[in-house]
């Protein structure tokens, strides 16, 4: 696997985690805009509260799966360790969570908001212990 | 709400993502520098000629002093 990684970032899988990461991250700040239209937080006269929903859903679904390259690039190249490594997968558990209760509900719809923060919340955790540190 | 009206929205808010997306590769890469690999060898190229040089100089002074020396 890490010489698939390797040779699909043209041995780069550093950079191109970052890179993953922090588009990851900007459209993850873009999501909390989106979100708190979607609610009614914020009313904009050029954005409903339908699309606005509609746009949170297609656009957390790319962010998932540019979290879940970055965490198998991420365990592939250089394993399990660190602060890093928790947060990473503690985002990707409570990514799970969200999405199923996105999905299917199982009665815990109010919760949404809480585990929208959350998400976010370890996603700049992640993003900070690695990327962060690599940018600055 | 109109269909019309929703269907214009969420491309609208599609674009903004994508635009945000193409700015958070700007940012990182221009934070990167440079991975051409022909600027990256000719920098490297560039920097063995500077070393070349410094050397070259060494040795030629070491010479001058070895000279003077023996005079």
């Amino acid at each position: 696997m890490e010489d698939f990684v390797e040779s699909l970032t043209r041995g780069n899988p550093t950079e191109v985690k970052v890179l993953l990461a922090s588009v990851a991250l900007s459209l993850g700040c873009y999501q909390l805009a989106v979100i708190a239209v979607a609610y009614g937080k914020v009313r904009l006269g050029f954005l409903d509260a339908a699309p606005a929903s509609t746009a949170h859903r297609a656009v957390g679904d790319t962010i998932a799966l540019l979290l879940l390259c970055t965490g198998v690039m991420c365990l592939s190249v250089y394993g399990f360790e660190g602060a890093h490594a928790v947060f990473g997968t503690a985002l990707l558990v409570m990514l799970a969570i969200k999405v199923s209760v996105v999905r299917r509900d199982f009665g815990l719809g109010r919760f949404l908001p809480a585990l929208g923060i959350s998400v976010f919340l370890l996603l700049c955790a992640t993003w900070a212990t690695s990327a962060g540190a690599f940018l600055t | 709400m109109s269909d019309e009206r929703h269907t214009r929205q969420l491309v609208g808010s599609l674009l903004v993502a994508a635009l945000i997306v193409a700015g958070a590769i700007l940012i990182v890469t221009l934070q990167f520098g440079s991975t051409s690999t022909a600027e990256q060898e000719a920098r490297e190229e560039r920097l063995e000629q500077r070393l070349d040089a410094e050397e070259e100089r060494r040795e030629e002074q070491q010479d001058r002093r070895e000279d003077g020396g023996e005079r």
